[in-house]
This record gives C-alpha cells, structure tokens and sequence, in this order.
C-alpha cells in the first residue's frame, strides 16, 4: 500500500507565495482530511499532488516515488470533483468506464470492472442513465465510481459533498467511510467543513493561510489544539475564548476577566506569566450549568437553541459571546433560567495571549508548518 | 381566483410584468411590420399583378404562376444551382468554423492566438463588393496572383470567373473565407462553457490532448453545434445573394444562376412581380418545410431541438 510524503512542499504564482513549505506523511491506509477556511491552500495543495498544479519548491512522494516531474496519468492517484466532473454526454457506465478506456484496457475487463464498481455503490439500475437524470447523491457516487474503477494507489477528494444537501452529505459520508473500510486505499480529503473532516478522519491536518497549522487525530485536535484558530475551528460550535489575566502561583492559577475568576489548570509555564494577558478557551461541552458551586461565572442569557436532547444557550461573557452546551433532560424551561455556569479546570484551555499558542500542548502534536 | 376570467389574467400579467413587455415591445413591433404586414403581398404570387391595378384590384390566376416556373428551364436550372451550391456550402463551409474553433482552443500562447482569430475574424468586417474585388483581382487572368502562379509552374492562365465549372470552388471557397471565422465565435463561447474540471478530470484519467478534444470538447458543444446546423438548413436556400451578383456574368450562368437571382432579375429586372412572388414563396415554403424536418430530426436522434 502507498504513502504520500509532502517535504517542505511550496506554491507561487508568480512572486505570491500561496502554500509555504509544508510537511506532511500521509501513511498507506490512512484517511487523512485537509481543513480549514477559504483561501488556505488545502484545494492547491491536494491539487500539487494530482499533478494539476506545479509544485514551486519540495518534493511530492507517492508510493516512494517523488512525482513532481510525473504526469497526472502516471501518478496514478484517481480525484473526486466538488461538482462531481461527469461527461454530460455520455451515461453512467460509460462515465465510470472513461479511465479504463483512455487506458485501452480490455472491453471484457470494462465492462466486468463497470459490474463491480456498479454493484459497489449501488449504481446498477442506473448505468443506462446520464447524470442530468440522476440526483445530486447519485452523481456523487459515479464520480466515485470513476475513481474507484481504476484502482489506484490514492485517492483525492476535493469538496466531494459541497454540493448536496445536509441529509445527504450526511448520507454520502457515511458512505466514503464504509467505501475506505472496504477498499483501503490512502485517502487525502479536502474539506471546509470541520463536521466532516471530524467525522471522516484518521488524521486531520489543519490550514491556514499556506500553513499547516496542526496535524492530529481528531480528538486530539478537539482536546489539544495547539493555538486559537486550531480551537475556534474544530468543533461545532467552537470553543469559547475569553481574554484574561493570570493571577495565583504556579499551585493554584486563576484567569480573572470582567471582574470575575476562574480556576485554570496547574501548568509550569503559568508560574511566570502572572500579570500577563492570556486567552482561555472553554469548549461549550465543557461549561456546566450544575452543579454552580463558589467558582461559578455569570453569564447573560440571550437565548436558546433547542437541539432535541440538548440545547445551545448564547449568552453573553464580559461583552462576549459564549455558548454553553446543556442537556434538556426532555424540557427546555429550566434553561430558560440559566444565569452561570462552571467548568474543571481540566478542561480549560490556556492560550498565550499574543501569540495565541496553547500553554502546555502535549509535544506530539505538528507546531506550524513553517 | 376560480372566478377570475382569462382576460383578468392576462390584464394582470400585463400590469404585474409591464416593464417586461415593454421591452419586448419593439421586437414585436419590427416583426409585425417587417415580417408579416409584406406577407399581404404573397397573394401577387397568385394574382396577375399590376402595380397601377394595386395588389387588391388585380385579378386571381390561381396557381398559373407556379406553371410557369415550373415549365421555364432557367428557374428550374436555378433552383437546381441553389440546391447544389447550397449543399457543398454545407457540407464545406459547416465543419470549418467548428474546426477552426477547436484549433483556437489548442493554442496555449496568448499573443499567437488573438492574432490567429483576428486574421480570421477580418474577412467578415470587409463589405462583400470589396471580398469580390479582391477575389476577382486574384482570379484574374492578366494580373490575378492566382493565374501568375499558374503561369510560373508552366501552364496557361485559366479565366476562372469565366467558366462555368470554377464558379461553384470558388464561391463556396469566399464564403468560407469570408464568415468561417466569425462563425466559429459561437462555438468558441460554448467550448469556453465546457466545465474545466471534466479536462482536469480526464488528465487524471490519462486523457491526451488530442482525446480530450474528441471525447469531450466535441460531444460538449454537440448542442450548439446542432442548433447551428437546423439554423443553417433553415437558411439553406439563402444563398448569399449580393456576392453572386457581384461574381456572376452570363457566361456562368449555367452553374453560378440561383433562385434569389433569377426573383432579382425576374421581379427587380424584367418587373414580372408576380412571377418573382410566386418564386420568393416557394423559396419561403422550402426553407420552412427544411426546418421543421431538421428540428424533427434533431429532436428524435439527438435530445436537441429548436423548439
């Protein structure tokens, strides 16, 4: 099975420099989902290791082979289109058939690999349609379908589900997940939606502006997040950040912020940072209602938005906002009460304030891509 | 409203959309007075036409018209000359502008390229008497560039817009000269439509250059290019009537003389009104029948039609 290494990997055009020196390995088998806002570099990026774009600087290794030199056809890596990529004129089979039969391969071995492929994602009642009369989840899946035919050594998906409603991409990515189980081929996904890249991922990689941010697992990206953008993009909703500054030794740090005071966690690098401004982050899982004890924090209730079995409060902290998560237990009235909340301070993330780095990240995690 | 008559409905579509129509106002107006108000005059096609009798007091002949032309050896060779030239214009003239257009969207070098479609563009800007100046100054025997390499390879100057049978290349050759550039706009606009991730996506399949075009650009615009075509059977017999006069002379008669010239000379000419009517409306039931049999066609084999 095939890796994909990316050493210091750059992008220009012309003096402006998009993607800087990035590092990643990506193991054989494993799903590994590129994140982060618009304009980041995770689409160039992905596209650098298609063959689609030039890459300015670094190497791009596939299956131990630097490939920078190598074109698409010869990477063999198959990609998936945010608008699917289906030839309008031709129908489902021969949508899924195209690859092979640029390639020349044997009719036979066409039409049985159609069969499979088919047979896979469900397609085979619709191979004689053309993808103006299937359904945006269908179009997906022969895109799919397309890649998948050809068996590759990678796959790329650039916003697969972009286009379908939020059912369906529920649908469809349960269904890439189930397909990677079963076929095990490396996977780069790129994503803006940090649900999916969550839910899909072995590994996350984290982009912003051209820079990995950090690269994890996506409960480590949820627990640890190396800095500010890390923790207020993973996670729905994103964690809470509150300016304050540290007071108490290195036994028993407390942030205090509007007149208010919490407990942080006990970490070395808080004993010389008394006095200074840090950010706290409190993920809104992690903000209880009860039990309130001495150390509660006031808030001011906006409103609440019912989920089902639990509901998001907005409310507002030293003239921010800040949301709690809390379950209704079946009703949502004794919410509508809610004045304070708590959080362990295990559970509190501590951010340098000027930088935004997280105190005490465990040192397993990618620091910055440059 | 269950109680609301059509004419409420229409008055209210009226008053809801009145900018709409308003805008549509002057197409309707031009079509009304251009298009139909002249078919009042089609009956001369079955009257015998005298323009101090007017079109109401002239007497009805029925279909004695239609005898006529159909009995009279010049309209008939006419109407065989239209079918002929009008076929190979077609069958020439139609696949240039798209090949062209495919070719334009091959080339990767920006300057090359707005040169290459300028050259071709220009020709269409140029009145047609100019086009037929330079064609007869080429074509011509003493001083045609045509004829001076003729003469270097050795062999006898040929007074091409002299002899029947050079009439036909030559014309269909100016024509495509003339408008397969500017023509080939129209599919340039619908390559330019092609979404370039189907390119993207056949270059990770291992799709050539050359693949890509057959594969994807081509079948892309197979719309267009369909409507185009019904458009043009429809125009069919609509050879372009000006560069014949321009090109013709009686001693190519015999292949150059076509329907529109013969109602020119006829109606315009001779002042046979009546006659270049009947003829002119034969015209105009052709090229409909044409039409509605391609859109059929179309509609049939292709999923694409007109309407």
């Amino acid at each position: 099975m095939s890796g994909v290494i990316l050493d210091k990997v750059v992008k220009r055009y012309g003096a402006v420099e998009v993607v800087h020196a990035i590092d990643l390995t990506v193991e054989p088998q494993e799903f590994v989902v590129l994140v982060g806002p618009s304009g980041c570099g995770k689409s160039t990026t992905l596209r650098m290791i298609a063959g689609l774009e030039e890459i300015s600087d670094g190497t791009v290794e596939i299956d131990g082979r630097v490939v920078n030199r190598v074109a698409p056809k010869d990477r063999d890596v198959a990609m998936v289109f945010q608008n699917y990529a289906l030839y309008p004129h031709l129908n489902v089979a021969d949508n899924i058939a195209f690859g092979l039969r640029i390639r020349r391969t044997p009719k036979a071995e066409v039409l049985a690999s159609i069969e499979e492929v088919a047979g896979i994602l469900g397609l085979t009642e619709y191979l004689d349609r053309r993808p103006a009369d299937l359904s945006g989840g269908q179009r997906q899946r022969v895109a799919m379908g397309r890649a998948i035919v050809r068996h590759p050594k990678v796959f790329l998906f650039d916003e697969p589900l972009s286009n379908l409603d939020a059912k369906l991409r529920t649908q469809m990515r349960a269904e890439i997940k189930r397909l990677h189980k079963r076929l095990g081929v490396t996977s780069v996904y790129v994503t803006h939606d940090q649900v999916e890249a969550m839910t899909l991922a072995d590994r996350i990689v984290v982009m912003q502006d051209g820079h990995i941010e950090q690269i994890g697992t996506p409960m480590d990206l949820f627990l640890n997040p190396v800095n500010t953008f890390v923790a207020g993009f993973i996670g729905s909703p994103p964690m809470n950040q509150i300016e304050a500054i540290v007071e108490g030794g290195a036994d028993a740090p407390r942030a205090t912020f509007a007149g208010q005071s919490i407990a942080l966690p006990k970490l070395d690098e808080l004993s010389s940072r008394v006095g200074e401004k840090v950010t706290i982050g409190i993920r809104p899982e992690h903000a209880k209602i009860e039990p309130a004890g001495a150390d509660a924090i006031s808030v001011e209730l906006d409103l609440v938005e019912t989920l089902g079995s639990e509901a998001l409060l907005h409310t507002t902290l030293a003239g921010n906002p800040f949301i709690i998560k809390a379950e209704t237990g079946g009703d949502v009235e004794h919410l509508n009460q809610v004045t304070q909340f708590w959080a362990g301070p295990e559970t509190i993330k501590v951010f340098d304030g000027k930088t935004g780095r997280a105190f005490g990240h465990p040192a397993t995690s990618y620091q910055g891509g440059s | 409203m269950p109680d609301e008559t059509r004419f409420q409905r229409v008055l209210f579509v009226l008053r809801r959309d009145w900018q709409l129509y308003l805008m549509l106002a002057p197409t309707v107006i031009w079509l009304l007075l251009f298009l139909y108000k002249p078919m009042y005059g089609l009956q001369i096609a079955f009257k015998d036409y005298s323009i101090f009798r007017g079109i109401a007091a002239s007497p009805w002949v029925g279909l004695e018209h239609f005898h006529t032309l159909f009995g009279s050896d010049q309209f008939v060779r006419a109407v065989k000359n239209t079918v002929i030239i009008s076929a190979f214009s077609l069958l020439f003239g139609f696949p240039v502008p798209i090949l062209l257009a495919l070719m334009f969207n091959e080339i990767l070098h920006k300057t090359f390229k707005k040169t290459a479609q300028t050259i071709v563009y220009l020709p269409h800007f140029i009145s047609s008497v100019i086009i037929a100046g330079i064609v007869i100054t080429a074509f011509s025997p003493s001083v045609g560039i045509i004829n001076y390499l003729i003469s270097w390879l050795g062999f006898e100057p040929i007074y091409f817009l002299t002899k029947p049978e050079w009439f036909r290349p030559i014309f269909i050759g100016t024509g495509i000269w003339q408008e397969a550039g500017f023509s080939s706009i129209v599919y340039l606009a619908a390559i330019a439509g092609v979404s370039p991730t189907l390119y993207e996506s056949a270059v990770v399949d291992g799709a050539s250059r050359w693949q890509m075009m057959w594969k994807i650009t081509l079948p892309s615009i197979m719309t267009t290019i369909i409507i185009m075509l019904i458009i043009r059977i429809g125009n069919l017999l609509e050879v372009s009537f000006e560069m014949i006069i321009l090109l013709y002379q009686p001693a190519t008669f015999e292949t150059a003389d076509v329907v529109n010239t013969w109602i020119y000379r006829q109606g315009l000419q001779g002042g046979q009104y009546d006659l270049a009517a009947a003829a002119g409306l034969f015209n105009a039931v052709v090229a409909f029948v044409l039409v509605i049999a391609a859109n059929s066609l179309s509609k049939r084999y292709s999923r694409t039609s007109l309407w």
